[in-house]
């Protein structure tokens, strides 16, 4: 077995305080010589944490060049030694002075070994990612409470982004004389790249994003300082450390762009035949194209979808066929056109593109394989985006239902709603004697509520003890109560220093008009009923007021819930421009005969 | 004290909770029962306990996610079948206005916890809702950001 010649290893690191914090706890390591690179997150008050991250990269550093002039030097071995030691004196640094109490630091470290092996250790949430063949992997677990607790199951991923204690950490560097660090090997290959970054990135941009600028065309330093960039964009809510280290590089292109690429000269090599199929399935009689001549629709209908086609084959992305099917499909329904129109164009595209695929496979099987999946593929994007286009027009439809219908209520007054059921139940009516009990205990109570001389609340109550006798009087005290409530509550504000003084109003009317009937002339029976029909008024009173209070905040909480949604919806939003946005630099980047549009930054 | 008139109608529960027709888990909610005799105990004297108690009970339901609508009505089928089998069971006048003052209260009580809950929960919707429009509203510039950004990058999506 033979050794692999070693690869050559270039690095490059940056580090930024981010956009919120003055000072940087951040740290990095970078020691070509030793080939050793690492990044550090301190933490602690009043500048401590810069202190710990520091004290960590010398001791680490230190370690590792003792290690070296060792004569035996295993990577792991002296990795964990170097990060004991580094929390031996951060810890004594720490325990020394009262302001730096309790500080600590993360640490990620790679190592990189003569046989290109590289071993990475960390402590904390500072990570480590590879990328190898343009696909970004993370290389080291969180060691955070909740990144525990979802490896346990004991939370699902969604819970974990948004749980209070994603932060804390659950082993560090420093806060005890011992660590534990966690190690994983990888065997280098030409063109790898690995990152190690503080969590200013991995919080701050998202995987995708980071990938794409890793897997750019710049050396590591031009990477680093372009992953920082990507932090602050997202945000910069914490200081930011990238290392980038870069194992070789490929020179020659990977066997996937050589077939992208052929791939889509082949598809643009049939063009000419791409724009004949799609003459002869008459395209240009379809509506979408009255305005343009026949040769004119078939240049820019089928035209512009077979460069779509092309770009997207080249790029393996969807957007330039997504672009033109969505330009195709609003246009039409911007003149109220019908959508079966437009499902019929594309399905004779389609079938232009299929007999475009029949053919080269006729002369090259290889190459219809692969585009036999490749163009349909990007024939569904066109389908997708469409679908979007209607989708989006149904909403638009729907708020104008909705803004029409809100308009048409808000022109009602309160009297044209029927807010009053028609058939009320109604009981008996009293018998003569408990009638006589009713009105007796009213003129009871209204004069004990007379006698507290606070005439503001003396009125609501006597007007609540009025609308219960009415209520026990005529309907044996099942009124609709939501009627009574309504004009009672009147248009109180929806807090408590407006609503607890109606609350109490009803209380003290209840407790008066029921101490008051008790009082009244009469024998027990009579007192018995003439009460329960108090009481039942009463109970419906206090019940309905409370089911006003209750519509009153759930409009609030319906309107909570919209905003939710919204915001839900923007942040998609921002997600998608955010790709899109790294799409386009990630063309200008890559291409050399592209060059960014100039304009106001 | 009325401990005896309190276990007559404690004899109701079955009945008034219906608990023989749905069943263990389908049954009323006994707050309000419960509620209710402890009024009856404590008769005229006052019991701070009772309406804390019952604050307790109609809070945890809240909190499992009962509507407020939901107790409301609850609390209103179980005074009704209260008083409906008190007033049949009970032969004294006097001791079925006792138990008709109780369930008033209870009731009444009941419903004002519930709006002062609805209340509180407007209040912190509504401080949620002037935290949800400052959101937005820096979504919406960051939106505008970022089309012009892909203006200037030459999206041709850009609006």
């Amino acid at each position: 077995m033979t050794t692999p010649p070693p690869l050559r290893i270039r690095a490059a690191g940056a580090t930024h305080p981010g956009r919120v914090r003055d000072n940087n706890e951040d740290c990095l390591l970078i020691e070509q010589n030793l080939g050793l690179f690492g990044v550090f997150d301190g933490m602690g008050g009043h500048h401590a944490g810069e202190v710990a991250s520091a004290t960590a990269r010398d001791a680490v550093r230190d370690a590792v060049r003792d290690a070296k002039g060792a004569t035996h030097f295993v990577e792991r071995e002296a990795l964990e030694a170097a990060l004991q030691q580094a929390s031996v004196v951060v810890h004594a640094e720490s325990s020394r002075r009262k302001a730096r109490r309790g500080m600590g630091t993360t640490a990620v470290l790679a190592q990189v070994g003569g046989t290109n092996t590289v071993t990475v250790a960390h402590v904390g949430d500072s990570r480590a990612y590879l990328l190898r063949d343009g696909r970004l992997q993370v290389l080291t677990a969180d060691h955070t409470i909740v990144a525990e607790l979802l490896a346990r199951g004991a939370l699902d991923p969604d819970e974990a982004r948004t749980h209070p204690y994603r932060a804390v950490l659950s082993r560090n560097l420093g806060a005890a004389p011992e660590t534990r660090p966690e190690f994983c090997h990888v065997q280098l290959q030409a063109g790898d790249r690995l990152l190690l970054c503080s969590d200013g990135l991995s919080t701050f941009a998202s995987h995708r994003a980071i990938e794409q600028t890793l897997a750019g065309a710049g050396d590591p330093d031009t990477t680093a300082k372009e992953l920082i960039e990507l932090a602050l964009k997202g945000g910069g809510g914490d200081n930011v450390t990238a290392v980038v280290i870069e194992a070789g590089r490929k020179e020659v292109p990977r066997r996937t762009q050589i077939i992208r690429t052929s791939g889509a000269n082949a598809w643009w090599s049939q063009r000419d035949l791409f724009l004949q199929q799609a003459a002869a399935r008459d395209i240009a009689r379809s509506p979408i194209c009255a305005v343009l001549s026949p040769g004119e629709a078939v240049d820019i209908v089928a035209g512009n979808l077979c460069e779509a086609i092309y770009r997207d084959l080249e790029q393996t992305t969807g957007i330039h066929v997504w672009t033109y099917a969505e330009n195709l499909v609003a246009g039409w329904l911007d003149q109220d056109g019908d959508f079966a129109v437009v499902r019929d164009l594309l399905d004779r595209l389609a079938s232009a593109a299929d007999a475009v695929v029949e053919h080269i496979g006729a002369t090259h099987f290889d190459m219809g394989a692969l585009l036999g999946l490749a163009v349909p593929r990007a024939l569904l994007v066109a389908e997708l985006a469409s679908g979007g286009m209607i989708s989006k027009r149904l909403r638009e439809v729907e708020a104008q239902i909705v803004e029409a219908q809100s308009a048409l209520a808000a022109s009602e007054s309160f009297s044209e709603n029927v807010t009053v059921p028609i058939d009320v139940p109604r009981a008996d009516p009293p018998s003569p004697a408990v009638a006589r009990c009713l009105d007796a205990a009213l003129e009871l109570a209204l004069a004990d509520a007379r006698t507290h001389k606070r005439p503001r609340e003396d009125g609501i109550v006597a007007d609540c003890l009025e609308r219960a006798h009415k209520a026990a009087r005529d309907h044996g005290g099942q009124l609709d109560g939501m009627l009574a409530a309504r004009e009672l509550f009147g248009t109180c504000a929806l807090g408590e220093p407006a609503i607890a003084p109606l609350l109490d109003a009803l209380d003290r009317a209840r407790l008066t008009h029921v101490s008051a009937v008790k009082r009244a002339p009469g024998d027990d029976a009579c007192r018995a009923a003439a009460l329960r029909r108090i009481a039942t008024a009463h109970r419906m009173l206090c019940s309905s007021t409370a089911r006003i209070v209750v519509d009153g905040g759930s409009s609030v909480t319906d309107r909570h819930r919209e905003m939710l949604e919204q915001i839900s919806l923007l942040r998609r939003k921002v997600a998608d421009n955010e790709r899109r946005i790294q799409t386009l630099e990630g063309r200008y980047k890559t291409q050399p005969g592209w060059a960014p549009p100039r304009g106001e930054a | 004290m009325n401990v005896d008139l309190a276990d007559r109608i404690a004899a109701l529960r079955d009945e008034v909770l219906d608990t023989v027709e749905r069943g263990e888990q389908g049954a009323l909610n006994g707050e309000i029962f419960d509620a209710t005799l402890r009024c009856l105990v404590a008769f005229e004297a006052t019991d701070p306990g009772i309406d804390l108690a019952l604050h307790d009970a109609l809070s945890r339901r809240l909190a499992w996610g009962d509507s407020e609508h939901a107790l409301l009505a609850e609390a209103d089928e179980v005074c009704e079948r209260l008083l409906a089998s008190a007033r049949r069971a009970l032969r004294e006048p006097s001791e079925e206005m006792l138990v008709v003052e109780a369930v008033t209260q209870i009731a009444c009580t009941a419903a004002r916890i519930v709006a002062n809950a609805a209340i509180a929960r407007a209040g912190t919707d509504r401080a949620a809702v002037l935290r949800e429009q400052a959101a937005l509203k820096r979504l919406r510039e960051a939106v505008a950001r970022q089309q012009e950004e892909l203006a200037r990058l030459g999206d041709p999506l850009a609006e």
